[in-house]
Parts: C-alpha cells; structure tokens; sequence
C-alpha cells in the first residue's frame, strides 16, 4: 500500500516535470519563437543591438544564443527555483504577478464550485425524493437549459444587465480603485461586491449538471436494496436520507468536485477576461496577447499544477473517503 | 377467478394448524388497482417453531407472499386481505392495520426478514457494526447488552465477531456477508425469521453450511422459520412442512414427507422430477414444458392447465379449490387422485434420499 | 414494479425494450454476409434507433440539431444573402423590417445571414471534435485495456499526462501557433486533450469486460487482437461513447465559441462567437437598443448546446445501466468512473 502512495507521489513530480518541458518546447513553437518579440521590443526601447542578447539573458535566465539543451537546463533550474523571470509587457517579476493573482482566481473558483455543489447536491436530492413530480420534470428541464448556457453568456448577460444598465454592480477589477489593498472591511467589502458577478456566471451553468448527477446518483442509491432493508430495520426517515441516501449518492461526486476545480481554474482565461478580474486567467490571457512568453509560461505552469495536485489529492483521498474504493484501483492491477 | 372463491377454499381445515403464529387470509397483491394479482388471494398459516419452505419457480409470487408478512410490498404494489399474528400472550393483531409506528416496532422485533443477495443488504459505506448499533437504538434497545447479544449470535454463525462488527460489508466474502445478515436480522430476538432466497447466490458449499447454522439457531432461540427458495432438494432439507406455489397461488400445502414422497399436484411431481439428481438416469430427467404464466395473462380455470399433462376441460374452466387430500395436506387440483397414479416420480424414494440440492432454474 | 415480473433481478438485465447490445459476436460463420449486414443494421442501427426516439428528450434533441442541418443546408444552396457590411440600415431591432428578421447590426449587418452562413463550419467543426475526442478515447482505451501489461500502463501514463495539461490555455496555444482555419482542423484542435479522461474510464470498463466468458471463449478459439476489440470490446462500450460523443460536441460548441468571443481564434470566418465578440466590443453592452445584437448569437448557441444535451440526456437515459437498473433493481459500481468523465464536460 505504501508503495502505491511514493509511487503515486513520484507521479506528481514526473508529470509536473513533463508539463514544464512542454512548455519550454511550446515557447519555441509559436511564431517568431521566444525572442524575436522580445529583441523587437528592446530595440524599439533603444536598447543598443549589442546588448540586447545579454539583456534578454538577464531578464529570462536564459542565453538566446546558447544550444538548446542548455537553455533547457537553465530555464528548468530556474523554474524549479520559482524564478520564472521578468514579464516583457509589465516589467515586474513574474512570480510576483503571479503571486498577487492566484488569490483572486482561488477565491472565485473556490467559492463558485463550492457554489455550485452545494446548489446541485441540494436540488438533485429533491428531484430524486419527488422523482416523476411536476417539481421534478420541471427541475430537470431548468438543469438541462443550464447545463446549455456557457458561462460566459451568463457573464456578459449578467454584466450587461446588473453593472451596466442598473449600475448595481461594479463592471471590472477586483477591488475598487479608491480602496487601500490592506485588510480591510471596506476592502473585503468591495472585494465581494466586485466578485460576486463573476463568481454568479461561473456558478450559475454549473448547477445544472451537478444537480442532474446528484439526481441520478440519488435515485440509483434509493433502488438499491439495502435502503429498502433500512426501512424495515425501523430506521428514521433522516437516518435513512443523511447516512443511507445523501451519502452514498454524494460520495462518488467528491472526485468530480477536485477534478472540477482544476478544470475550472483553466476556463478563468474566458471569465476573468470579461471582467476583467486580474487573476491568473486574466495575466494568461494578456500575456498571450502581447507575446509575453515567461508571463504565459508561468500562468500555465501554476495552472497545471494545480490541476495536477488537484487530481493526486482526489486519488489518494478518495479511499479514505468511501470504504468501497480501495486506494490504487482496479485501473493498476492489470 | 375471484377473491370469494378462494376466501371460502383457503378456510379449509386443510390449512389450520394447532398454533399458529401468524395466519393469512385472503393476501391479495396488485400493482394495477386490482386488474391482475402477483399474489393472488393466498391463505396460508405458520405454525409456531416450525420450518415452514416455500417453493417456486422465478416469478411465482413467492417473494410477494415474503413481503406480505411484514406488510413490506415494495411501491406502488397494494396489499389487501389479514395477516393476522398471534403474539406470545395470547392477543392477536392485524399486521396491515398497524399504524407506522406500530409496524415500524412489529418488524425486526416481531418478524424479521433476510433477503437474497446480502451484499446489496448493507448499507456500502457503514460497518457491519454500525448497522448492528443503530438497529438497537432505532427500536430503543439497550445497545451494550444488544450488541453482546449480537457478538453471540455471531459466534454462533462461526464468525470472528469483533473482526466482522470492525468491517466493511465489501471486505467480507458472500458467504460471511449472509451469515452477518442473518445475524442482523435477529438481533432484535424476532419471533419469526422470514427468508426470501437467502442462499441464492452461494455456493452449494457454503448454501449446506448456511442451512445447518439455520436449524442450529431455530432450535437454540426457538425460532419459527419461513424459508422462501427456487430449490425444492435445499428447503426439503431442513423444513418441517412446505408449501408449493404455482402463478402467484399456493397450490399445495404438505409435511415434508408428504410432499416429496406423496404430493398430489401435477405441477409439484413435474418439478420434482425435473430436480436434477446424480443417480437419476438422464431420460428420467424431465423438464417442465411451457412456462410459467405472467401476472397478466394468468388463463382461467387451473393456472397450470396449459402446462398439465392431466387437463380436463373442467380444469381449463373451473380453478381448483384448495382441498384436503390427506390429514395436513392440502391441494387445489381437480385430479390430484389422479396424479399421484399417473406421474411417477422417478426418483427412488427412501427416508433420506431426496434429490441433491443444486437445482437451478436461473 | 420491478417484483411484479421477476423474482430474481438478475433475468431484468436484458430490459430496456430488449436491446442486446453484445450482438451477434460470436455467432457462426455460416450466416451470409448479407443476413450479417441485416442483423449489422438490425442491432446497431435500427433497435437502438428505436430506443433512442422513444425517450422525448432525444427525439426533441434530434429534432432541434436536425434544424441546424436545415439552417446549414439554406447556407450551403445560397438561400439566404450573404452577410456583408451596410447591406442594411443599422441597429435594426429583431422582427422590425421582416427583409431582417433577427435585426442589423451597427455596421448595418443581416444578422441573420451571419448565424446561417456560421452554421455549416459550426456543425463540421463540432463534429470532427466530437468523432476527434471519442475516437482517440475508444481506440486508447480498449486497446490499452485489453492489451493491459506493459502497453496499458504506458497508454494510460500517456492519458494521465495528456488529462493533467489545462485544456484551454493549451488550446489558445496552439490556436495562436497554427492559427486554423480549417474548421475541421480548429474542432481536432479544441479537443486535443479531451480524449484522455474520455479513454480512462472506456478503459476501466474494457478491463470488465475482457474478463467475460465470450471473450474469453474468443480469446481460446484464437481470434487476433484487433477483432476482439472491434467485434466483442467496442460493442459494449458503443453506448456509453455515442452519450460522450454528444457532450465531447458540446464542449467544442462552448469552447470555441468563448474562444472566437474572446478573439483568440482567427476572425476570418463567420461565427457566433466572432458576432458576439463584435457585439461586445461595439458597444451592446451599453444600450439596450443594440441587446438584440448580443441575444441573436448567444440563443444560437444555446439552441444548439440544448439540443446535443437533450440528445445526450436521452440516449444517457437509455443507454446507461445506472439509471436502467432503477427499474431491475440491481446496481454496477460505475458510478465513480462515470461521475468523473460528467465532471470533466462541465468545464465550460
């Protein structure tokens, strides 16, 4: 069993190795490759052409004339340093962009997956107690049409409605741009109020599928025999509901609700843009736009990590969770 | 046919006993608002301390007629008719006018059930000893002396009761997970133990095993014992009396002796000669022809008419009354005379020789 | 109901009108290859048609992407003008001149004729992504499950990898390096690492399957790998991949379309996402005369995204053992591997 724990572990360490590979291959894919952008840029600056090689070495830790192997050396070492370099668009180090984002990002993503769950879990368990009822039918066609609505139409619809033409809302920014960034009560006041519409889309599609899980999953458990034998056990309705129904119904989501919020983090490239909420989505997709390869690399690597720590936590927790599962899987026995 | 009919046929002296713990009259099962019956007006009664084996094909109605006595037909199925149970003092109530409360306490402590297939009996995600617990404190019992209780019953199924209280349903093998589950069922010191195929998915191994701790337990805690099966050689084994039941009816009600050596339905000798038997040689082995109708399509007249060798018109028209045949043997056949004449039994009858157990139909 | 007909759940499993989903794998080799075309179309085409249609929401979800194939159709034949700037007066709201039923846009655009004319790339683009993502995931996951050893542990090494890069930012990479403009090419690109949770849990499901009698009876008898997997594995695992064909389409639909709004991808062509991107950038936010702007496009991709979902609830409804076995009363522990791969379509 330990075994399969450091081999898992190991896992971790492996992949985040390979994504950080692909990405130094992925810079020198794109157009132009990671320099000319940069040589443009410090030459337009005034940069004298002479220097400009040194000066690049000394903002990306990297020697642009150097054989690749060596800069593959110098910029894993780096990376595994932290040390993602200097961003080319905004000038400051890029673990200190980062740094300021991830917050943001975390909180939205947290808080509306959370959201999200608790929404889904609570309207798929009526649905299934109520199954075949006029509650039920129409419960299920409003999860279908959420299930249809991208996030980001809810974003725009909302932002068009609720900050633009009402005004109730702030249309963009994580904080208002009068209040000091300290912790605050007017600066975690206006932290919700200016979260409160991204993390709204970003909830509000997901609840649909989520409740339509948890209906499934509900009805699947009520058939089940051993709910039936409860019954007749003379258990309490809300024994039966808590410990026979709502969790053997809800513990096959834990992994998906992990998974989901790595998978989330990914799609803030879309959210944060609209709101433009600086978080890590949104320094991705601006660096992206202006060729600034560390910002870009770094914002994929976090989001990476994230996603990849996120599956190794669901994997080595989840058969603490549910006794059914034992740790390692059928998937490894073959 | 309808409920008169068999209500004036079940009452019958065939089908008292001297002390019964628990009468049926009349037991009628419907899912459809009384068109069609998947019990059909089924009279029986249990005596108290005995072994009472019900047998039947798949779909017979024999786990309806399970279900019934604990009022536990699953939705949206309807149960009308009395199940009348006689409690230890003397007074005597009827199960399906008990309000929930009533029932909530008359099941697990009055009659108790196991139903085929423990693994889906256990809650997944509990341990055995959680299931044990909160039985106890769901019917307001005293959980330490309860669960001492359950630790003997659990010795007495040759288990390792603290290893099994400490374990997953999952992390226990089919056959332990049934003995577990027949332990639970008694936890509450029922009266009557009601078991609808409790063997079915064990190996014949374990099914022997499981059938001597079952006699072994109705002797120690004086159990009265519903043993509901497809395997007429396994039930025969250990019950005292047995019932046979054909299309959602009962159709014969004898003492075991009387039922494998002299029974008097057609459809009770065809099934024991079509019981596999090692010794029996292979053209004696003789399958049932037809099959056995569904709810909907029950014919008028003898439900096995069209599968009967011996069909008359008056038995295509008229259904058979559940008559006395000998004393405690009861039949409802027009030709049961008959029957016994004209379709041998091919097996050789000796005091201990029933057929090996292992037949199955699935 | 399940008591009234059985007593034993386990003779329910064929239930779901009576589709034998295992075929006619291992039957004799003396049929022609004309009554095994017939019972070919008979088992995989016909039955499960039936099926399907018989559930409301797969035959409104069929009706509904059937009418995008109609609007592809009109785009196709020329039926409808072309859009092209000033063709028409400006912000002309929805139903207000019929010549423009859905309205103009603030260069005077038909915008009906940008949502017909975006269709035909849509539909192909989400199909390729679609047959992409489930074709890969089949192929990876029966063969490394069948094969398991050492060519299922590095298959499955590969997904894992291939599962841990973040979807979209991968996608907006590549977008940006090989800026597609094939829609077919942009649907493969979308879904480049779909495949992977896709291809884990087929997989788990083939290591079930192998261990059953007739492919092990097939095994016996000698017949090669690749028809094994073709003739006794993929049948088995047809329903479950038909339902994630549709939500694999469905994530090409949200995916690309934030991508197009968000203009990473090539602005050349018409689509919904490109209108709304415009619709955005010029100006509808801000007044409630141009909203039809923003509302045209975005019903557009909610239509279709409601009808692939219904399609895939329905066919979900009949296919899946976990909601079947309601009615049969017995359960398959599934349910981790299947809530896994329904988180993953939730992205967007």
């Amino acid at each position: 069993m330990s075994n399969y724990y450091v081999r898992r572990t190991a896992r971790v360490f492996a992949t985040i190795f390979a994504v950080a590979t692909l990405t130094f291959g992925l810079i020198r894919l794109l157009p132009g490759g990671p320099f000319t952008q940069l040589r443009a840029q410090l030459l337009r600056q005034g940069v004298p052409a002479s220097e400009v090689d040194a000066r690049i070495a000394n903002l990306q830790n990297i020697n642009p004339n150097a054989p690749l192997w060596q800069q593959y050396l110098d910029y894993m070492s780096s990376v595994a340093q932290g040390n993602f370099g200097e961003s080319i668009s905004l000038g400051e180090p890029v673990a200190l962009i980062i740094a300021e984002a991830v917050p943001w990002t975390v909180f939205v993503v947290l808080v509306s997956t959370i959201l999200m769950f608790a929404f889904g879990i609570f309207l798929g368990s009526l649905q299934a107690y109520w199954e075949g009822s006029r509650f039920d039918k129409a419960f299920s066609g409003l999860s279908i049409a959420l299930m249809s609505i991208p996030f980001y139409v809810v974003a725009v619809i909302s932002l068009y409605v609720f900050a633009y033409q009402w005004g109730w809302l702030p249309t963009a920014g994580t904080v208002g741009a009068s209040v000091e960034k300290e912790l605050s009560i007017p600066f975690l006041l206006s932290a919700l109020e200016h979260s409160i519409l991204p993390i709204f889309s970003y909830t509000l599609g997901g609840i649909g599928g989520q409740a339509l899980a948890m209906r499934g999953n509900s009805i699947q458990v009520l058939g089940n025999d051993y709910v039936r034998v409860a019954r007749l056990r003379g258990l309490a309705d809300r024994r039966i509901a808590t410990r026979y129904v709502a969790r053997n119904a809800i513990l096959p989501m834990y992994t998906g609700f992990l998974l989901l919020l790595g998978f989330r983090l990914s799609g803030t490239v879309i959210l944060e843009q609209i709101f433009s909420y600086t978080g890590l989505g949104y320094y991705m997709f601006a660096a992206l736009k202006a060729n600034d390869y560390p910002l870009m690399m770094a914002t994929f690597l976090v989001i990476t990590v994230a996603l990849i720590v996120g599956v190794y936590i669901a994997d080595l927790t989840y058969s603490k969770i549910d006794p059914r599962i034992s740790a390692g899987g059928s998937d490894e026995a073959y | 046919m309808t409920a008169e009919q068999h209500g004036t046929a079940n009452t019958t002296t065939a089908m008292t006993t001297d002390d019964p713990i628990i009468e049926i009259r009349n037991a009628a099962v419907t899912y459809d608002g009384g068109e069609t019956f998947v019990l059909d007006h089924v009279s029986a009664s249990i005596e108290r301390g005995e072994i009472l084996g019900i047998v039947g094909e798949s779909g017979s109605g024999k786990s309806m007629f399970a279900d019934s006595l604990l009022d536990a037909i699953p939705d949206p199925g309807r149960l009308s008719g009395e199940i009348l149970y006689h409690r230890d003092d003397g007074t005597t109530v009827d199960v399906l006018e008990l309000s929930d409360d009533e029932l909530r306490e008359f099941r697990w402590e009055e009659v108790s059930m196991v139903f085929q297939g423990a693994m889906s009996s256990f809650n997944p995600t509990m341990k055995i000893g959680g299931h044990f617990k909160e039985t106890l404190k769901a019917h307001d019992a005293d959980v330490s002396a309860g669960m001492e209780f359950g630790r003997e019953l659990l010795s007495d199924l040759y288990l390792d009761p603290e290893r099994v209280l400490d374990s997953y349903p999952h992390e226990l093998s089919g056959g332990m997970q049934q003995r577990a589950l027949i332990a639970l069922a008694l936890i509450l010191e029922p009266e009557v133990l009601v078991m609808d195929e409790p063997t079915a998915a064990l190996d014949l191994l374990m099914q022997r095993s499981i059938l001597t701790l079952l006699e072994d337990l109705q002797e120690k805690y004086d159990l009265t014992m519903v043993f509901i099966t497809h395997d007429l050689p396994l039930v025969a084994e250990l019950a005292d009396r047995m019932a046979v039941m054909y299309a959602f009816q009962l159709i014969e009600v004898a003492d075991r002796e009387q039922l494998i050596g002299n029974s008097g339905h057609p459809y009770t000798r065809a099934l024991l000669n079509a019981t596999p038997d090692v010794e029996a040689p292979l053209e004696e082995m003789r399958p049932i022809e037809g099959q056995s109708p569904a709810p909907i399509n029950v014919p008028p007249g003898c439900s096995f008419a069209p599968r009967c060798p011996l069909a008359t018109e008056e038995c295509r028209v008229e259904d058979p009354a559940f008559t006395r045949l000998d004393s405690g043997h009861a039949v409802a056949c027009h030709h049961a005379e008959d029957a016994r004449e004209e379709i041998a039994l091919h097996f050789d009858r000796h005091e201990d020789s029933i057929p090996a157990s292992g037949g199955d139909e699935q | 109901m399940k008591r009234t007909e059985e007593d034993d759940p386990r003779t329910l499993v064929t239930d779901g009108a009576g589709v034998d989903w295992r075929g006619s794998s291992t039957s004799s080799v003396t049929v022609t290859r004309e009554e095994r075309l017939r019972e070919i179309y008979e088992e995989s085409v016909r039955k499960p048609f039936i099926v399907a249609w018989s559930d409301s929401r797969t035959r409104l979800g069929l009706l509904i992407i059937g009418f995008y194939f109609l609007i592809a159709l009109v785009a196709i034949l020329g039926l409808w003008r072309e859009p092209s700037t000033s063709q028409a007066p400006r912000y002309l709201m929805l139903f207000e001149n019929m010549n423009y039923p859905l309205g103009t846009t603030a260069s005077g655009t038909d915008l009906a004729a940008l949502i017909i004319h975006s269709t035909p790339d849509i539909l192909l683009m989400v199909t390729s992504g679609g047959l992409w993502a489930t074709g890969i995931a089949v192929f990876v996951g029966t063969v490394a499950g069948y094969k398991g050893g050492s060519v299922g542990r590095v298959l499955m090494s590969i997904s894992d990898f291939v599962m841990a890069i973040p979807g979209l930012p991968l996608v907006m990479i590549l977008a940006i390096t090989f800026n597609p403009k094939n829609p077919i090419l942009l649907g493969i690109i979308i879904n480049i690492n779909y495949w992977a949770g896709l291809g884990r849990s087929i997989h788990s499901q083939v290591l079930t399957i192998r261990e059953n009698n007739y492919v092990e009876a097939s095994r016996t008898m000698g017949v090669s790998t690749p028809r094994i997997i073709l003739k006794d594995v993929v049948p088995n695992i047809m329903p479950y991949v038909t339902v994630n064909f549709v939500f694999a389409a469905r994530y090409v639909v949200f995916a690309s379309i934030g991508l197009f709004f968000l203009g990473v991808l090539p602005y050349s062509d018409q689509n919904w996402g490109v209108t709304l991107n415009f619709a955005y950038s010029g100006g509808a936010l801000f007044s409630w005369s141009a909203a039809h702007w923003l509302l045209v496009p975005m019903v557009a991709i909610i239509g279709l995204s409601i009808g692939l979902i219904l399609l895939g609830q329905g066919m979900d409804r009949v296919f899946n053992p976990r909601v079947r076995t309601r009615l049969a009363g017995e359960s398959e522990s599934t349910a981790a591997v299947d809530e896994k791969d329904t988180g993953m379509t939730e992205v967007l």
